[in-house]
C-alpha cells in the first residue's frame, strides 16, 4: 500500500461543514434581521419569493462568468446581447408563443456570444476593450430596431402577458434548478468542464498535456452562449419589456451578476462556485430589497452600494494576491 | 545495457533566434539503460529532452524510436510512442483535484454518456501511485496549497499513468525530500529490470554518477563526450562541462583574500519567512562575497533580500557608507546599491523597450536636471557612454533589447550598473545563459569593480565560478549559513559540497 | 525623443495614428463636402476636442503603466457638480475650481490606493466607481439639481480663455510625461513591472501619483465641460471614459501600455475621434446612436491594426525567451 503524505495545508481553523453551517447561520441572522428592521416586511411570503424570482436571470449571466473568466476573458458586450436577445425573445414569443420566447432568446445570446468569442480569440484584441466596442455596436441596433426614423418602432418590446410564464415562479425557480444541475456536472464532472478549468488555471500545463486551446474556447464560447441565450428569454419573461441602452449603459445589466460572481468566487473554495452563484445572487438582492424597503432610492444610492460592493469583494478577493496585477 | 536501440538520435539541431541550443547532436539509448544528460545551464539539455518529448520540434536532424522514424508534434504525440516525460517547471493545475491532474487532457476515458466518473478516475490514479509506490495525495483536494514535493508527485504519476518505454526526468530529485528520492532511485531501477530506458537531467554530478549507467555531457549545445558512469570521477566530468578555459586568466589566479578592512554592508539576524533564517554578515569595500549552496538552500533569496524586494520578519540590511537601514529597493537604489537578477530578461530587462531606455533605467535620478527634466540628450549620451565602454554589438542604442544576443543583453544589463558610482553590487547568476566569451568579459568586469573599492556579493548555481572570483565564501543550507570559508583556506569543491550537502 | 529624424527607423505601428487621421480628415471633407473645413467648424473641433485631450492626457499615464482608468467620466460629473454647487452654497464664485480640482485629486487618489495597495485590478475598480459614483452623483442631482456658473466666473467661458488656459495645461503635460521620471518610470512600469520593481522604481507610489494625476485632469476637464456648457447637466462627463480610452487607443498606444505610450498619439487620436464624432454630425448622422456604432467598428478596427503591426516584433521575442 502507498504511504499517504500529509498534505499542509495553509491553517485554516474551520472544517469545510462548519464553514458551511456558520455561513447558512450568518444568512438567517441577516435575513432576521433585515425582518426586523423593515418592520416585518422582510420575510412575508410574497416579498421572499420575489427575491427569488429576482435571481434567475442574473444567476446564469454569473454562471456564464464562471466560464469566461476561467480563460481571462472579461466580456463587456453581455449587456448589449442580453438586450438583443431579449428583443428576439420577444418576437418570437410574440408570433409562436412559448417555443418562440426560449428560441428566440437562446438563439440570439449564442451567435453573439459566439461572434464576441471568434472575435477575443482570434483578433488579439484584449477582451474587455474588445467588449466594449461590440458593446457600443450592439446598443446601436438594438436602438436603431426599436427606433426608426425617430419615433415608429420596428420592434414591439412588450411581451403578451401569457407568454411571460418562464419568468414567473415556479417555473423561473425550476429552470434555475435545472441550470444549477448541468452547470454543476459541465463544470465539474465532464472532460470539457474539466478542461476549461485547466486553461484557466494554468494554460501552459493544459497545451502541454494535449488540450487542444482553440477547441476548448470554442466551447467556452458555446457554453457561456447558451447560459446567456437563458438569461435573455428569462429577462424578457421576467420583465415583460426590455430598456434600450445606449452610452455603453447596458454595461449596468452586467454589474449586478458580476457582484454576484465576485462574491461567489471568495466562498468558493468552501462551496462549489456553481452552488455560490445563486446563493450569492439571493444574498445580493436580499440586500436591494432590504435597501428599498428601508428607503434608500434605486438608481442613485443603490447604485452606490452596488459599486461599493464590487470594490469591497474585489478587495478581499485579492487578498492574497502575489505578482502584477494591473 | 546491451540491451537493442530504443532511441536513436542523429545530428539533431535547434535555434532559438541567432543562439544555437542543440548542435549536431548524436545520441543511442538502449533498454535497460539509465542515460544522464549533464552540463552547465544553457548547454542544451532540457531543449534537448523537451525535443524527444514532443514539446519543440527540432530545425533538423532525426530521430528513431525502437527503428521506427520519429518525429513528435506534441507532448501526447510522443506519449503514444511510448515516451512521457516529468519537466523541470510544469507543475500542475492548481484549481483542478490532485486525481483530475493525473489523468488531465485524458478524462475523456472515464467519461459515461458525457459525465466524467470521478470514482473510477480516482481509483485509477491511486492504481498509478500504488503500482508505482509513490506516495499518495488526497485525490480529491484541489493541488494549490500542496507542497513542492507533493505535486511533484503528482507529475510523476501522470508521466507514468502511460506506462512508458522511456521516461524523461528532468530535475526531479532536486525538489525531493531525501526517501522520496529514494523512492525514485527504487523507480528507476525497476524500469531498468522491466527493460526499459530512463533519461535523468540533474545537477547534482555525484547523484548522477550513483544512478546512471552512462552519463552524455553537453557544453554550448553540443554532446562533448559519453563516458561510462562506472568508470567516470566527479572531477572528469567537471572538466568536460566546464572545458578548458577553468584555469588561467578566465578566474582570479591569486589564491588570497584581498579587500579593506571598511564594511559596506552589515546585515544582521534577517529572516525572511520560508526563504531565509537568522542570516547576517558583512562586506567589505573591494571585497568579492560569493554565496552557494544547492538549489532550494535560499541564496537567490539573499540578493533580493538585500536589496529591499522582500518582507523580512526580523533583522536589519544596513548600509555603512550612508548610516541607513535598507527597508526598501528604491531606498537601495538611493544608497548606492545595484542589483543584477537571476532572470534577465523577466525580472532585469524590458525586452521590449530600446537600449537608451534598458540603460537610463537606474540612474534616472542622477541624470534629473532643473524642473526634474530629462533631457534627451543626456539620456542618449550615457547609454552611448555604457555601449562603447562595455563593447555591446548593436546598430544604436536606439534598437530595441530583444535585438541582442543573450551576451549583449547581459553586457547592457550589468554596464547600466557599473557605469553608476556604487558601493554594493549585488549579482545573482551573472553568467547564466552567455557564451563563453561574454563570462570571460564578465569576470574581468568584477575584477575591475573590485580594484574600485565596490563591494560585490556573487551568487551562484555554479561552484566553479564562485571559487573561482570570491574572496570568502558563505555556504548556505535551508535558508541558514551554515559556513564561512576565506580564500585562502580549504578553498576547494570537495570541501564547499560537503558543506553543501 | 529622437535623434534626429531618420525615416528608416519609422515603424509602420508608429505610422498607424498619423495614417488614420489623414484618412479621416480626407473622408469627412469630401462626404460633407468641404464643410468639415469651415472657419466655424474648425474652431468647434478644437473645441470639442478640448475635453478629451485634458482628461486623456491623465489617462494617458495609467494607460502607460499597462492599467486603465475608465472613472474619468463619472470623475468629471462629480468634481464639476461638487465643485459648483459649493460655489453656489459659500457665494464665493472662484471656490468652485480648487474644489472641482480636490475631489478630482481624491478620488483618483482612492482609486491608486486600490489598485496600489489592494491589488484590485484597475478594470474591475473602474467599473464599480463608473456605477457607484454615478449613484451618487444622480443622488445629489436630484437634491440640488441643474447649476449654473455663478456670475463672478462667467469670465471662464469665453472660449479664448479656456483656449489658452488648455494650451497651458497641455505643454506642463506634456513635459511631465515626456522629460520627467514620472513619465520614464511610468513607461517602464508598463513595460515589465517586475524589472521596475527590481531596479528600485517605487512602482506603489508611482501608480498611486498617476491615478491622482489622473483624477486630478479629470478635475479640469469638470472645470472646462462647467465653462463650455455655462453649467451642470444630467447627462456631464458621461461616455467621457470612452472617448479618452478610444481616443488613446485610435492613437496607437498599445493596451500594455510601455514604450508605445507616446503624448502625440493622444493628441492625434483625440482629434481623430472628435472628427468622426462631428463629422458624423455634419453628414446629418447626429443620432448618437449611429456614430455610436461607427466609433465601435472603427474601435475594434484600429485596435486590430495596432496589435497587428506590433505583432511581428512581438512573437520574435516570445521565441527567444524560451531559450
Amino acid at each position: 500500500m502507498p504511504t499517504s503524505v500529509t498534505t499542509p495545508r495553509e491553517k485554516r481553523g474551520l472544517k469545510n461543514w462548519q464553514f458551511i453551517l456558520l455561513f447558512v447561520a450568518a444568512i438567517a441572522v441577516i435575513l432576521v434581521a433585515f425582518h426586523l428592521l423593515s418592520g416585518g416586511l422582510f420575510l412575508q411570503w410574497s416579498n421572499v419569493t420575489g427575491i427569488l424570482a429576482r435571481t434567475a436571470y442574473p444567476s446564469f449571466i454569473a454562471w456564464g462568468f464562471c466560464f469566461l473568466f476561467a480563460c481571462g476573458y472579461t466580456d463587456m458586450s453581455i449587456g448589449g446581447v442580453v438586450v438583443l436577445g431579449s428583443f428576439a425573445s420577444c418576437i418570437l414569443g410574440n408570433w409562436f408563443g412559448l417555443p418562440g420566447v426560449i428560441l428566440g432568446g437562446l438563439a440570439v445570446g449564442m451567435l453573439l456570444i459566439f461572434i464576441n468569442f471568434l472575435i477575443f480569440t482570434y483578433s488579439g484584441i484584449p477582451s474587455w476593450i474588445a467588449g466594449i466596442s461590440l458593446a457600443m455596436i450592439y446598443e446601436a441596433i438594438a436602438f436603431l430596431l426599436k427606433i426608426s426614423n425617430g419615433t415608429k418602432a420596428l420592434v414591439s418590446t412588450s411581451l403578451a402577458m401569457e407568454y411571460r410564464l418562464l419568468g414567473q415562479l415556479p417555473w423561473c425557480l425550476l429552470l434555475l434548478l435545472v441550470g444549477l444541475v448541468v452547470v454543476f456536472f459541465l463544470y465539474n464532472r465532464t472532460t470539457v468542464g474539466l478542461n476549461i478549468r485547466a486553461l484557466g488555471g494554468n494554460k501552459d500545463v493544459a497545451e502541454k498535456l494535449g488540450i487542444n486551446v482553440k477547441k476548448t474556447l470554442l466551447y467556452v464560447g458555446l457554453i457561456s452562449g447558451v447560459l446567456i441565450g437563458f438569461a435573455c428569454f428569462l429577462q424578457q419573461s421576467y420583465a415583460g419589456q426590455t430598456t434600450v441602452k445606449t452610452g455603453l449603459t447596458s454595461i449596468n445589466i452586467i454589474f449586478q451578476p458580476l457582484a454576484i460572481y465576485l462574491l461567489a468566487q471568495i466562498i468558493q473554495k468552501r462551496i462549489n462556485i456553481v452552488i455560490c452563484v445563486p446563493i450569492c445572487a439571493f444574498i445580493l438582492y436580499s440586500i436591494f430589497n432590504f435597501l428599498t424597503m428601508v428607503g434608500v432610492p434605486s438608481g442613485t444610492l443603490q447604485e452606490f452600494f452596488l459599486g461599493a460592493f464590487i470594490i469591497a469583494f474585489g478587495i478581499i478577493g485579492s487578498r492574497r494576491v502575489k505578482g502584477v496585477v494591473k | 545495457m546491451s540491451g537493442e536501440v530504443i532511441l536513436e538520435i542523429k545530428g539533431l539541431n535547434k535555434h532559438f533566434g541567432p543562439t544555437y541550443a542543440n548542435k549536431n547532436v548524436d545520441l543511442k539509448l538502449r533498454r535497460g539503460e539509465v542515460r544522464g544528460l549533464i552540463g552547465e545551464n544553457g548547454s542544451g539539455k532540457s531543449t534537448l529532452l523537451s525535443q524527444i518529448a514532443g514539446l519543440y520540434r527540432p530545425d533538423s536532424g532525426e530521430m528513431l524510436v525502437k527503428g521506427e522514424p520519429y518525429a513528435p508534434h506534441s507532448p501526447i504525440d510522443a506519449n503514444r510512442h511510448g515516451i512521457s516525460m516529468v519537466m523541470q517547471e510544469l507543475g500542475v493545475v492548481g484549481n483542478l483535484p490532485a486525481g483530475v491532474n493525473v489523468f488531465l487532457g485524458r478524462t475523456g476515458q472515464f467519461a459515461k454518456g458525457g459525465v466524467v466518473d470521478l470514482n473510477a478516475l480516482n481509483k485509477a490514479a491511486a492504481a498509478q501511485f500504488a503500482k508505482w509506490d509513490l506516495p499518495m495525495p488526497p485525490l480529491n483536494q484541489l493541488t494549490d496549497g500542496m507542497m513542492i514535493e507533493t505535486r511533484k508527485m503528482i507529475e510523476l504519476a501522470r508521466a507514468l499513468s502511460i506506462d512508458p518505454d522511456i521516461l524523461l526526468l528532468d530535475e526531479v530529485t532536486q525538489s525531493l525530500s531525501l526517501n522520496n528520492r529514494d523512492k525514485l532511485y527504487a523507480l528507476i531501477r525497476r524500469f531498468k529490470e522491466m527493460d526499459r530506458a530512463v533519461v535523468v537531467i540533474t545537477h547534482d554530478i555525484e547523484e548522477m554518477i550513483r544512478i546512471t549507467d552512462t552519463i552524455t555531457v553537453l557544453r554550448d549545445g553540443e554532446v562533448v563526450g559519453e563516458v561510462r558512469s562506472a568508470e567516470t570521477t566527479l572531477d572528469e566530468i567537471r572538466m568536460m562541462m566546464v572545458g578548458r578555459q577553468v584555469s588561467g586568466e578566465y578566474y582570479r589566479a591569486d589564491m588570497t583574500p584581498t579587500y579593506s578592512d571598511e564594511v559596506v554592508l552589515r546585515v544582521k539576524d534577517l529572516s525572511v519567512p520560508h526563504e531565509l533564517e537568522d542570516i547576517s554578515f558583512e562586506v567589505h569595500a573591494g571585497e568579492i562575497l560569493g554565496f552557494c549552496g544547492l538549489s532550494d538552500a535560499g541564496i537567490h533569496s539573499i540578493g533580493k533580500a538585500v536589496y529591499g524586494l522582500s518582507k523580512p520578519s526580523k533583522g536589519t540590511v544596513h548600509m555603512v557608507p550612508t548610516d541607513t537601514d535598507i527597508h526598501s529597493a528604491p531606498q537601495a537604489l538611493a544608497n548606492f546599491m545595484g542589483y543584477v537578477p537571476k532572470d534577465r530578461d523577466n525580472e532585469a530587462l524590458m525586452i521590449h523597450a530600446n537600449i537608451r531606455d534598458n540603460s537610463v533605467l537606474p540612474s534616472v535620478e542622477e541624470l534629473k536636471g532643473k524642473a526634474g527634466l530629462l533631457a534627451p540628450r543626456k539620456l542618449s549620451r550615457m547609454a552611448e557612454g555604457i555601449r562603447e565602454r562595455f563593447s555591446v554589438k548593436t546598430t544604436g542604442v536606439g534598437q530595441t533589447m530583444n535585438a541582442l544576443s543573450g551576451g549583449n543583453k547581459q553586457k547592457v544589463n550589468l554596464g547600466r550598473w557599473l557605469a553608476k558610482d556604487l558601493k554594493l553590487l549585488i549579482l545573482d547568476c551573472p553568467t547564466r545563459g552567455v557564451d563563453v566569451g561574454v563570462k570571460a568579459n564578465i569576470y574581468a568586469l568584477m575584477k575591475e569593480a573590485k580594484k574600485d573599492n565596490i563591494a560585490t556579493i556573487l551568487i551562484s548555481d555554479e561552484l566553479t565560478e564562485v571559487l573561482g572570483m570570491a574572496d570568502r565564501l558563505l555556504v548556505m543550507k535551508d535558508g541558514r549559513i551554515t559556513k564561512e570559508i576565506r580564500r585562502d583556506e580549504d578553498f576547494t569543491e570537495q570541501s564547499v559540497i560537503g558543506e553543501m550537502i | 525623443m529622437k535623434k534626429g529624424f531618420d525615416l528608416k527607423k519609422l515603424r509602420l505601428s508608429d505610422l498607424v495614428p498619423f495614417i488614420a487621421f489623414v484618412v479621416l480628415l480626407v473622408f469627412f471633407a469630401v462626404a460633407t463636402g468641404g464643410k468639415m473645413f469651415s472657419s466655424y467648424s474648425l474652431q468647434k473641433l478644437i473645441e470639442q476636442s478640448i475635453l478629451t485631450i485634458i482628461a486623456a492626457s491623465g489617462v494617458l499615464f495609467v494607460v502607460a503603466q499597462g492599467s486603465i482608468d475608465l472613472t474619468v467620466g463619472v470623475n468629471v460629473a462629480l468634481s464639476g457638480v461638487v465643485g459648483l454647487h459649493v460655489a453656489q452654497v459659500t457665494g464665493i464664485g472662484w471656490l468652485m475650481i480648487p474644489v472641482s480640482l480636490a475631489v478630482g485629486l481624491l478620488m483618483g487618489l482612492l482609486n491608486g490606493v486600490i489598485v496600489a495597495k489592494c491589488h484590485v485590478p484597475s478594470f474591475t475598480l473602474s467599473i464599480a466607481m463608473l456605477i457607484g459614483v454615478r449613484g451618487i452623483v444622480n443622488y445629489i442631482q436630484t437634491i440640488v439639481g441643474v447649476e449654473y456658473v455663478p456670475a463672478s466666473m462667467t469670465f471662464i467661458t469665453a472660449s479664448g480663455v479656456r483656449i489658452a488656459a488648455f494650451f497651458v495645461l497641455l505643454l506642463v503635460m506634456i513635459y511631465i510625461f515626456e522629460f520627467t521620471r514620472v513619465g520614464r518610470y511610468s513607461r517602464a512600469i508598463g513595460e515589465n513591472e517586475t524589472t521596475a520593481r527590481f531596479v528600485g522604481i517605487p512602482v506603489d507610489k508611482m501608480k498611486i501619483l498617476v491615478f491622482a494625476l489622473s483624477g486630478l485632469m479629470a478635475g479640469f476637464g469638470s472645470v472646462f465641460s462647467i465653462a463650455a456648457v455655462g453649467g451642470t447637466t444630467q447627462t456631464m462627463g458621461s461616455f467621457l471614459e470612452m472617448q479618452v480610452a478610444m481616443a488613446i487607443f485610435f492613437g496607437g498606444v498599445l493596451v500594455t501600455g510601455g514604450s508605445s505610450a507616446k503624448f502625440y498619439k493622444v493628441i492625434l487620436g483625440s482629434l481623430s475621434i472628435t472628427i468622426i464624432v462631428y463629422g458624423l454630425s455634419l453628414m446629418g448622422m447626429s443620432e448618437s446612436h449611429i456614430s455610436q456604432s461607427v466609433e465601435g467598428i472603427l474601435l475594434l478596427l484600429i485596435l486590430f491594426i495596432t496589435i497587428l503591426t506590433n505583432r511581428q516584433k512581438k512573437l520574435k521575442t516570445e521565441h527567444k525567451e524560451e531559450a
